[in-house]
């Protein structure tokens, strides 16, 4: 190649006459070269460019790992803790104004143990006129008395008529009637005035105290309930399971959850009941506004571990185990390890 | 006999110069329409790639593309959860509040709730502030162009408030997200705060973000996900790929970029290859005396390609040069931030160049192989 070259360039030589002026100056063989050297600059330069600016795409971690299963196949929820009494919201059975609170929020209290009472100035006002009652009727019926003894003593000298010795007997038993009456009247005040004390009916924990002295304390069921009362030694969450996931849900089914926020804060699951009943979802932030769109299974399960720190009401992200499903139950989402037996239950 | 090839390419210097600046120009449009043309796309799916926690994205089953949501239930979180080569399961809350400053100024944007346990999508890319202050009650995290865009001309700075659906919110982080197709500001809030900013509706749950589990390849749980329960998953890449297709399909864009990117081409390819054709028809002469002292047809061709060659591959270097440095520029700005020169528009283009050089190449070697060396002794 390099020695036909030179022949042909020399050859060349000969017939220069029409050609581009082709001199060896050095500044001309400089100056032939600035463009392709710039030219590979400008490339280069792009390259680099291009390279540098590549959009790189880095995996990388949530800030807070969430929540994921143990179980292999797994039926996920999300549940709400609270107490294993559930949670009872105590009412009173008469209206008034509260006049003493006798326990704190998160005061233990036993069964019996007074809560709050209501005003029962009025209770015992009656208290008094009911116990002048009784003193009442004692006296009137300690006087039909004497007047019947006086009367059969009289009779007995026939200077008294026989209708009037009866009149008196009859007197004497209405006195007594209107004792007994009276005396009636006064224990069911007193039991009015018992019942102005609301006592726990349980053992537990107080929630909440929603009534403040000096409030009136209306009846019946309530919103926000007067007091909220609970038995915390053992804490029992109550997971909602999609309707459509609830058939795979067996009864004693291993379960874990763990606490929001903190992934890291988890706890064995014990099974404890279905509620038999599937209920429409309720909002978990306790919206009423929100319409159901879903109606959800309850189950309920026991919280084992009791170092975990939980508060009730507080939301748990909950795995079931679907491992023990039926088979019939086996939908074809085992796809890694197709089970020959399952028909493929698709929704 | 090469030498003397690139001695006729370069001793008619404006010819020489005029086929170089129009390879390189060709080039430079080329490369730069393209590029801006996929970063353009890119945008539209922007928010998805900025996800880089997880790698599924479940959603409505007929969701075309990012912006269009509509909402899932709050159980359906959990269904995901338990379908089987699930990691874990997470929400992320999606709306489009209007942000309104104390001036009044306002702006839509997109707002993303984060999951409020987790943060899964925190923007990680932080120009001032933490992302780890989203905890803090009604805070937001704003993306630079937003904040520019609501708080024109002022320093950026932590601690102002914004207005949204009658929340007070404060600016506890300033982010650098990849920016989104409409340039609206971005905001990072979390979930419970995210459902506020938007008007109340029935259901919130915009998408369910997933991670497989090790060894669980994402396109493979994507089915199992969408057979168990009925939903739509795509990976965060096939997300990405649907909000491309659907802006191509349904705005003008295509065709805008379509036409300039045509007109490249021909406008590369006719001049270009004219040019080239021009000058090797005028230089039939010099080839005519070459052929006249004995060099073969493949000499020949060897010749003119060489020729080809060295002004395709001068051209488009300069040329490349020029869209480097114009997308190192106009990626610094606002605007334009985050479109970059892409290696597959450089390699389309050099092939493109490749093809225009060869195709003129052909026409002129038609012209010179059918020569005869006489023609060079003829008047």
């Amino acid at each position: 190649m390099k020695n036909g070259g030179v022949m042909i360039e020399n050859k060349v030589a000969l017939v220069a006459n029409g050609w581009p002026d082709i001199g060896h100056e050095t500044w001309k063989s400089i100056k032939r070269f600035i463009l392709p050297i710039v030219a590979m600059a400008a490339l280069t330069f792009g390259v680099i460019s291009v390279v540098r600016s590549q959009p790189r795409h880095e995996a990388t971690s949530p800030p807070s790992p969430p929540p994921a299963s143990s179980y292999a196949q797994t039926v996920a929820a999300v549940g709400l803790v609270e107490t294993s009494t559930e949670n009872i919201a105590v009412g009173t059975e008469i209206a008034g104004v509260v006049t003493n609170i006798f326990v704190d929020v998160g005061s233990r209290v036993k069964a019996g143990n007074p809560l709050f009472s209501i005003d029962s100035r009025a209770t015992r006002a009656e208290l008094a006129t009911r116990q002048a009652g009784v003193q009442v009727a004692e006296a009137a019926l300690a006087e039909a008395k004497y007047q019947l003894e006086l009367g059969q003593r009289l009779a007995d000298e026939k200077v008294l008529s026989i209708e009037e010795n009866k009149n008196r007997g009859y007197a004497a038993q209405k006195a007594e009637a209107q004792l007994a009456q009276a005396r009636a009247q006064l224990n069911s005040t007193e039991t009015d005035l018992e019942r102005l004390t609301v006592r726990a009916p349980v053992e537990g924990q107080v929630l909440q105290v929603k009534v403040h002295l000096g409030e009136f304390a209306p009846t019946g069921a309530l919103p926000t309930p007067l007091v909220l009362l609970g038995n915390v030694d053992k804490l029992h969450v109550r997971v909602d399971v999609e309707e459509h996931e609830a058939s795979r849900v067996q009864p004693g089914a291993k379960a874990m959850a763990a606490v929001r926020g903190n992934t890291d804060l988890k706890t064995p699951l014990t099974f404890v009941r279905f509620e038999p009943f599937v209920v429409p979802k309720k909002s978990l932030t306790g919206d009423s506004t929100e319409r159901v769109d879903t109606r959800v299974l309850q189950v309920i399960y026991r919280i084992e571990d009791n170092k975990v720190p939980l508060f009730v009401g507080q939301q748990m992200d909950v795995f079931i185990d679907a491992n023990n499903q039926r088979p019939s139950l086996d939908r074809n989402v085992s796809m890694a390890q197709p089970s020959p037996h399952s028909p493929g239950f698709s929704f | 006999m090469n030498f003397i090839a690139l001695k006729m390419l370069t001793g008619d210097r404006a010819k020489y110069l005029g086929l170089i600046f129009t390879i390189a120009f060709c080039t430079f449009l080329l490369e730069n329409q393209t590029s801006i043309f996929a970063g353009v796309l890119k945008r539209t799916g922007s928010q998805i790639a900025d996800v880089t926690d997880a790698e599924i994205w479940v959603m409505d089953p007929k969701t075309e593309y990012f912006e269009q949501t509509k909402a899932l239930k709050d159980t359906d979180l959990t269904r995901v959860r338990g379908v089987e080569g699930v990691q874990w399961a997470v929400r992320l809350f999606k709306g489009s509040p209007v942000a309104r400053t104390g001036d009044g100024k306002f702006a839509v944007s997109i707002c993303l709730g984060l999951d409020d346990g987790t943060l899964t999508g925190a923007p990680r890319k932080m120009l001032l502030g933490f992302w780890q202050r989203l905890r803090e009650p009604d805070s937001v995290v704003i993306d630079k162009a937003g904040y520019v865009l609501l708080f024109p001309g002022e320093p950026l700075e932590l601690g102002r408030t914004l207005e949204l659906n009658d929340h007070k919110v404060t600016i506890v982080g300033i982010s650098d997200p990849p920016a989104p197709f409409l340039s609206f500001p971005v905001m990072h809030t979390r979930y419970s705060e995210g459902v506020n900013f938007v008007g109340r509706e029935r259901t919130q749950l915009s998408y369910v973000l997933v991670k497989p589990q090790p060894g669980v390849k994402a396109e493979e749980l994507c089915r199992r996900i969408e057979a168990q329960t009925g939903l739509r998953a795509r990976t965060s890449e096939q997300f990405q790929w649907d909000c491309i297709r659907y802006y191509l399909k349904n705005t003008g864009i295509p065709v805008n970029f379509g036409i300039t990117i045509t007109i490249a081409v021909i406008v590369g390819v006719v001049v270009a290859g004219q040019t080239f054709y021009l000058f090797t028809v005028e230089n039939l002469k010099q080839f005519g005396a070459i052929k006249a002292i004995g060099v073969t047809n493949w000499r020949l061709i060897g010749m003119i390609l060489l020729q080809a060659f060295t002004v395709g591959l001068i051209g488009f270097s300069l040329g490349t040069g020029m869209a480097g440095q114009f997308f190192d520029f106009f990626s610094q700005k606002i605007a334009t931030r985050g479109l970059v020169l892409i290696w597959q528009s450089v390699a389309l283009t050099g092939a493109t160049i490749v093809f225009v050089m060869i195709f003129a190449s052909i026409l002129s070697l038609r012209r010179v192989l059918v020569l005869e060396p006489a023609v060079v002794f003829r008047g």
